[in-house]
């Protein structure tokens, strides 16, 4: 009796095999009663298998998982040919990557190196495996999971395709160790700026038919090179950014320099003008020194406890692109028409109680005309020997303190300080020679407000007199003759 | 019968002529700064090497200005007291009534103009002017170039005040000079295309009578009355009518 199911359970073993033989793809066919055996155990979770070196793998298989693979016909022992339902032996690695790379050797067994490199990737990848770099199937494929990536026509778009692999833990190896997952976030990217783009536009040389294998030395190489990617859509803010510090810098060596993807991220793209705190934020991260005391400003403190967004933030002054030197002459220059820009408006400094005439005070006083004029000559005339005065130099640039209330009294010791840097030998008595961006009145500045009147009364009483007198003098030799 | 005077020493017509220059130069260096704003303005101050050199030669021009301003004060005050010359340039009461009798005569109420000693009242008005301006101008622009040096004594304040003193007189100063110097000296009738006592030294003695006839009788030792009837005598015709067409002879050939 025995005998006879033993031999009818080999004939119905033959049949399965048979059947799942004839089903490529393997999808329908019923699990192999071996793996069912393995099942037993490897579908209860909790089983981890644990490394030398303290690295571990969760040894737990999802049987729906499994069985949906492309390899879900196939019993266990052909991929783990040391195990059997009667066969387990203990096997000891001394890293994950060290097992892992084993498995990979597996999966060769079936398919040929022949084989595989008829896809761009894997050519790329034997490559380096000549070169020495393991390859590890299953980073990109799964192991139980598998899943045939690029059954050509079976993806609706290049995004589909692309994110069979990029959707899991792949990895970018650089020479220099360092690892970059390249993992995509797609509901990021779906909601980004760039939402509607297909991958290849900005990975350009990157399509179902491409993947170019590129070995970057660093990270940061590799960071650099990407973002060159912006400029064929951004032309425009590319030629700015040439003329940034921050070019400069990249072009003397200096790779810490920000580049596009920096600032703006690179699959998560968003409008970043509209949250205008994130933009001072972005700055933060390399230039957390003046983010912290722009912070404590009159500008950063509104902005950021009040979320007030009439303020400056970094990119208001410094723009965005074509960020200069702030302490460079051409920037210095500019920094009235700056704060002109917000202080000459009333729609927007009015509502805080702010004159208006700050600028126009500044630029008819001796350090804003000599600005100007020094602007008006440049490259023609004479530079000064000393920078002229500008807003800065009195108000501070990202230290700026309310003007008023308890803060005047240190603004007023401040500016003999601000005098003294250039005027060495000036006093107290000094300051008062600027008027502090008031017109002369009664009661700022009587002995300005009369001399100024005096002359408003006086002269068109002589302009008159003399005009009268001529016409006289004329009208009567006329009639004379 | 003498037909031209001297008016002016050499000494004056180099006076002058210092002063057209100096005058020429701060008029120029000084409203390019003050309407810096302007188009000419600011071609002016390129051609001139820009602000700085602009500045410094003002600065300098207004030294020499304030030199010959002071040798002028120096000369006139030993003059009055050491040789005792005629404080002609004073202004008088009699410069008042002059001012209404010149309106009147204008308005065809006197047959002659007012009657002028060697300065007639505009030109005293305007020479006082000058000077009391040209002081203003040096204190005022003296303070503006030493503001660290000023304020160790006064308050701030004094700097813009000064500027507005300074920026407000020059234009006074200008128009005088611009207005009813060029108006009296070249524009005027009487002396069109230029009075040129001043480069020659020399006045004819028809303009003398119609405007110093009082310094010409001082010296030729007459009355007004009677060079005015000995003037009128070969005349047939209204004497002041023909009097003016002699004038403005007299003024075209040089006086």
């Amino acid at each position: 009796m025995k005998r006879t199911l033993g031999y009818a359970g080999r004939v119905l073993l033959l049949i399965v095999l048979i059947l799942s033989a004839g089903r490529a793809d393997g999808e329908d066919a019923p699990m192999s009663d071996e793996a069912r055996k393995c099942l037993d155990c490897h579908a209860k979770p909790g089983i981890i298998k644990f490394f030398q070196n303290n690295e571990s793998l969760i040894a737990y298989v999802d049987p729906d998982k499994y069985h949906a693979s492309v390899h879900g016909s196939l019993s266990c022992t052909i991929c783990h040919p040391e195990f059997s339902s009667g066969n387990h032996p203990k096997r000891a690695f001394k890293s994950k990557a060290q097992y892992q790379i084993r498995s990979s050797l597996v999966c060769r067994k079936c398919h040929s190196d022949e084989q595989i490199s008829l896809n761009a990737v894997h050519r790329g990848l034997l490559l380096e495996e000549r070169k020495g770099k393991p390859v590890m199937c299953t980073n990109c494929h799964g192991s139980h999971t598998v899943t045939q990536l690029s059954r050509k026509g079976s993806f609706t778009n290049e995004e589909q395709y692309c994110m069979k692999c990029h959707a899991h833990s792949v990895n970018m190896h650089f020479t220099n160790k360092e690892i970059l997952p390249l993992k995509v976030d797609l509901r990021l990217l779906s909601t980004s700026v760039h939402g509607k783009l297909s991958c290849s536009d900005c990975h350009f040389g990157f399509s179902s038919e491409e993947h170019p294998q590129r070995n970057f030395r660093t990270h940061r190489d590799f960071i650099l090179a990407s973002s060159e990617n912006c400029r064929r859509c951004h032309f425009d803010k590319y030629t700015k950014t040439l003329e940034s510090i921050h070019y400069t810098m990249l072009s003397q060596g200096r790779l810490e320099a920000p580049v596009c993807t920096d600032c703006h991220g690179s699959h998560e793209i968003y409008r970043v003008s509209k949250v205008r705190t994130e933009s001072a934020k972005r700055c933060r991260r390399c230039h957390a020194k003046e983010y912290d005391i722009y912070a404590g400003s009159v500008h950063g403190n509104a902005l950021i406890n009040e979320n007030n967004q009439d303020v400056p933030v970094c990119v208001d002054c410094h723009t965005a692109h074509t960020i200069e030197d702030p302490l460079s002459m051409d920037y210095r220059e500019r920094i009235p028409e700056m704060c002109s820009n917000c202080h000459t408006k009333k729609e927007v400094v009015g509502k805080y109680g702010l004159s208006t005439d700050v600028a126009k005070t500044y630029l008819s006083d001796f350090h804003g005309v000599s600005l100007g004029l020094y602007k008006m000559q440049k490259g023609e005339a004479g530079q000064p020997h000393k920078p002229i005065a500008v807003c800065t130099d009195c108000h501070g640039t990202h230290n700026i303190m309310n003007t008023r209330d308890a803060e005047a009294a240190v603004v007023k010791s401040n500016l003999l300080k601000r005098c003294q840097k250039c005027h060495a030998d000036a006093n107290e008595n000094f300051p008062d020679a600027w008027l502090s961006h008031y017109e002369p009145s009664l009661k700022r500045a009587p002995l300005v407000f009369f001399a100024g009147w005096i002359y408003k009364i006086f002269l068109p009483i002589l302009l008159i007199g003399f005009v009268l007198q001529i016409l006289l003098h004329i009208w009567r030799y006329a009639v004379n003759r | 019968m003498r037909t031209t005077y001297r008016r002016f020493s050499t000494s004056r017509i180099i006076e002058h002529w210092i002063q057209i220059a100096t005058f020429g130069v701060l008029v120029v260096t000084g409203l390019s700064q003050k309407f810096y704003a302007l188009d000419t303005a600011r071609w002016i101050i390129l051609h001139m090497g820009g602000i700085d050199h602009v500045r410094l030669l003002h600065r300098y021009t207004g030294i020499i200005f304030s030199l010959a301003m002071a040798v002028h004060i120096l000369i006139a005050v030993v003059g009055l007291v050491v040789k005792k010359w005629q404080p002609t340039m004073v202004i008088t009461k009699n410069d008042f009534r002059n001012v209404v009798h010149n309106i009147r005569y204008y308005l065809g109420n006197e047959q002659y103009p007012a009657p002028g000693g060697k300065y007639s009242y505009t030109q005293k008005f305007e020479y006082w002017g000058i000077l009391t301006g040209g002081l203003l101008m040096i204190v005022t622009g003296a303070v503006l170039w030493t503001p660290l040096f000023i304020t160790r004594f006064m308050s701030g304040e004094i700097i813009p005040a000064a500027k507005v003193l300074h920026t407000n007189e020059a234009l006074v100063v200008f128009l005088i000079i611009a207005i009813w110097h060029i108006y009296n000296a070249i524009f005027s009738p009487e002396v069109f295309p230029l009075n040129t006592s001043i480069f020659t030294g020399l006045i004819s003695r028809e303009r003398m009578i119609h405007e110093h006839i009082l310094e010409l009788a001082r010296i030729e030792g007459t009355t007004p009355e009677a060079i005015r009837a000995h003037r009128n005598e070969p005349t047939e015709h209204d004497p002041s009518i023909s009097d003016d067409r002699q004038e403005s002879a007299g003024g075209l050939t040089g006086g």
